[in-house]
């Protein structure tokens, strides 16, 4: 049994807010009368790195390219960079470096060229990245793109979108094929470019290991809606997991402010909490007669709860 | 058994009518066999019907197979082993129980006849398989051609050797060896062309199954590659020194179509050259073709590349976002339009091969007239080609929409260049192309430009097509 409470609504920052890079209202997307996305509303400011959450099917990969103008949006509005996303707009796409979830481009075309030809295109290219990061990850300029393997690919599609040195860089799980050593060093990349001011990163990832590298923000989706968006320092801070425990088991949960989610599991009562002090949770368990678990949750413990 | 049952049903299932046709083809045959066989020539219609439905039932099963037969299917348990099942009980079908039949009838020459059948059937696999197999048969058409009393003392002869049935059971391995090999051999894959490119030597149109290359299909593709590279370079220089809007519109068309620059049209149509002039000494030593159907036919190789930009731009869709991303095109109908104009230059590509065609074809058959032809071929293989783009770009997804549309178009080009012909001839080359010009080009342009606002008009898409 799992009862999940509404997420209580922060109050407003007294810091003032920079200016949002993407802000998005009411947005609705469904296929075939499968509604994805429904009223997505969801505000990133400047200068964060923001992981996106999300179970399979919930539509991380449908609302990334709704943002970039990849796929027709059925209601709601978004703006980029302040501007309505109702047009791509010329210039501003460069501002914009994507790196989609599967990288199967042009696998007729050599790196060299691809990566030549993407040049081509854009006012601001930083050949000495692009230069470094292939030959530090070893990727052959000589090589067709179909002869690559799907870790490498993914490599060049980071490397193609970072090369920009873009302002808005969105991610789509682009870690999944990446090998270890291959994903530390991406994550060491990515937040050293995007550590200057007014860069901002959307990731979309379910190793939460690299967000917690990363320390980013992390914006849930679930049921369609962008359930909260919270920096995962203050998530862990306030957040804790605690289990009760008793021989008779649990029918219902107890009542008690500051719970998030309460699932019974055998004899154990797990509870998701927020802002709850120790203090409280002692005497709750003194109350019940049960034995008292508190452990501080991981990201991936928080997901697995709240997703 | 179910494996047996599922392996039949695989061209079946994906060509259907084939399917039928041979299999109707089969049972009319051994109907022949069975009831008119003691009156009259039922035993040579029966071999004739079932050598037909063979050879192309058995083309069909190895297009279906060579697709089929990807490393991952050999990791069914057993495959080889149910595919070698299936293969007997396939040559008992179509070659065991017919010979047995005309065995059993007393049908003269049973033995030799079920030899060619199985003969048949090995052809028709090889030639599915491999595409170049077929070109082995070409010496003994020319021969055939050039020689046929030579040709018919061999086969008198052979008809009474007794080392005429063993050497053509020996032939008939020997096509099924060359065909199974390299179905059966698990190999690297190649990495994909354009999809936008399908008429280059060595790439199949009909299917997105990885392409089976020859060892002269492999060298054609490295010089295709090498000259692609090429031509991206020189475009990438001249677009750096100075990046004007033609400069970035080839940039894109060295993308989208690498095999459509200067060099790699003149490299396409010697290589046709070649094969048209050989099948020219095979056709032509026989009977005399009228010269203009060779026009007819050089302007439908043109329009054969057309079907292909439908199919490409579907699956190039993905592809297609990086595009976007990197042009960054300031509306989506300026995107639309960059695409539209970039694929426009299929149409002057095609012209100038069907001329090229056409000229050869000329050169071939010693036309009478030849400048008609190549008015007429100019003025329908453009006007045909402004069709074919357009009702490809904007037309049905689905290969069967695919297919009619197509069907229409080559109809429509044939009819209007048989009237071509016969205005030019009847009314001269002014006023005759002047009026053909005006109606086939009007209508060309006039379908060109509505088919090109309606893409403009419609979103971009970036999803996958469904498979």
């Amino acid at each position: 049994m799992a009862t999940l409470l509404p997420f209580p609504v922060q109050p407003a920052a007294p810091v003032k807010e920079p200016a949002p890079v993407l802000r998005v209202q009411g947005l609705r997307k469904a296929f075939e009368g499968r509604e994805v996305l429904r009223g997505v509303d969801w505000t990133v400011p400047a200068g964060r790195v923001i992981g996106l959450l999300g179970r399979n099917g919930a539509g991380k990969t449908t609302l990334l390219r709704c943002l970039l103008g990849l796929a027709p949006v059925d209601a709601g509005s978004i703006e980029l960079f302040g501007v309505p996303m109702t047009e791509p707009g010329g210039e501003r796409l460069h501002r914009v470096g994507f790196v989609p979830q599967s990288f199967d481009l042009f696998p007729w075309m050599k790196v060299r060229a691809y990566l030549d030809f993407t040049a081509a295109f854009y006012d601001r290219w930083n050949h000495a990245l692009a230069a470094r990061l292939l030959d530090e990850w070893q990727l052959d300029p000589a090589q067709k793109i179909g002869r690559l393997s799907q870790g490498q690919r993914q490599k060049l599609a980071i490397v193609r979108a970072i090369a920009p040195e873009p302002d808005l860089l969105v991610l789509d799980e682009p870690v999944a094929s990446l090998d270890p050593q291959a994903r530390r060093a991406f994550m060491a990349e990515l937040l050293a470019l995007m550590g200057a001011p007014g860069k901002t990163v959307i990731f979309s990832t379910h190793i939460t290991a690299d967000l917690e590298r990363a320390d980013a923000d992390i914006a849930l989706l679930r049921d369609g809606l962008i359930h909260f968006v919270r920096p995962l320092a203050e998530l862990k801070s306030r957040l804790c997991h605690a289990v009760l425990s008793r021989p008779a088991g649990w029918t219902t949960p107890p009542a008690m402010a500051g719970v998030l989610k309460a699932r019974v599991a055998g004899a154990s009562l797990h509870l998701l909490l927020e802002d709850v002090p120790a203090e409280r949770l002692h005497q709750l368990a003194k109350d019940e007669e049960a034995s008292l678990r508190i452990e501080m949750p991981t990201l991936e413990d928080l997901f697995v709860e709240l997703a | 058994m179910r494996s047996i049952v599922q392996l039949w049903l695989l061209p079946n299932r994906q060509m259907p009518l084939l399917g039928t046709v041979a299999h109707l083809l089969w049972l009319a045959a051994l109907a022949s066999l069975a009831l008119v066989t003691p009156h009259a020539e039922g035993a040579a219609i029966g071999a004739t019907l079932l050598a037909v439905g063979s050879w192309f039932w058995h083309l069909g099963l190895a297009t279906t197979l060579r697709s089929a037969c990807q490393p991952e299917t050999f990791l069914l348990p057993a495959f080889r082993r149910r595919l070698a099942a299936f293969g007997l009980a396939d040559a008992a079908i179509w070659v065991g129980l017919p010979a047995l039949l005309a065995l059993a009838l007393h049908v003269p020459h049973a033995a030799l006849g079920g030899t060619l059948l199985l003969l048949a059937a090995a052809m028709g696999f090889a030639m599915g398989v491999e595409r170049w197999i077929s070109l082995l048969f070409w010496p003994l058409l020319v021969l055939a051609g050039w020689m046929p009393g030579l040709v018919g003392a061999v086969v008198h002869g052979a008809l009474e050797s007794p080392l005429t049935l063993p050497l053509l059971l020996l032939v008939a391995l020997l096509l099924l060896r060359l065909s199974l090999h390299p179905m059966l051999r698990i190999t690297d894959r190649p990495p994909d062309t354009s999809p936008l490119e399908g008429l280059s030597v060595g790439r199949g149109t009909a299917t997105d199954a990885a392409p089976r290359r020859s060892a002269l299909g492999r060298r054609f593709e490295g010089w295709f590659d090498a000259i692609a590279q090429r031509a991206m370079e020189q475009a990438l220089s001249r677009y750096r020194q100075q990046p004007t809007a033609a400069r970035r519109r080839t940039l894109v068309r060295r993308l989208l179509l690498p095999h459509d620059n200067a060099l790699a049209i003149l490299l396409r149509l010697a290589i046709m050259a070649v094969f048209a002039t050989l099948y020219v000494v095979v056709a032509l030593h026989r009977r005399h073709f009228h010269a203009s159907v060779v026009g007819a036919y050089a302007v439908l190789i043109a329009l054969a590349r057309f079907p292909q930009i439908g199919r490409g731009m579907q699956r190039m869709r993905p592809n297609l976002a990086d595009l976007y991303l990197t042009l960054a095109p300031t509306t989506r109908t300026q995107y639309q339009q960059t695409l539209a104009d970039a694929l426009l230059v299929l149409v002057p590509i095609g012209t100038v091969s069907a001329l090229a065609y056409t000229v050869l074809g000329i050169v071939l058959t010693h036309a009478t007239q030849p400048w008609l032809m190549l008015l007429v071929t100019l003025i329908v293989a453009t006007g045909g080609g402004l069709v074919a783009l357009a009702v490809h770009l904007i037309g049905p997804q689905n290969a069967v929409g695919r297919q009619l549309v197509n069907a229409t178009v080559l109809m429509g080009t044939m009819a209007m260049y048989w009237a071509g012909v016969a205005l030019v001839d009847a009314l001269g080359y002014v006023f005759g192309g002047g009026l053909l010009a005006l109606v086939v080009l009007g209508f060309g342009l006039g379908v060109w430009f509505a088919a090109q606002r309606e893409y403009q008009r419609r979103e971009p898409c970036f999803d996958a097509p469904l498979a």
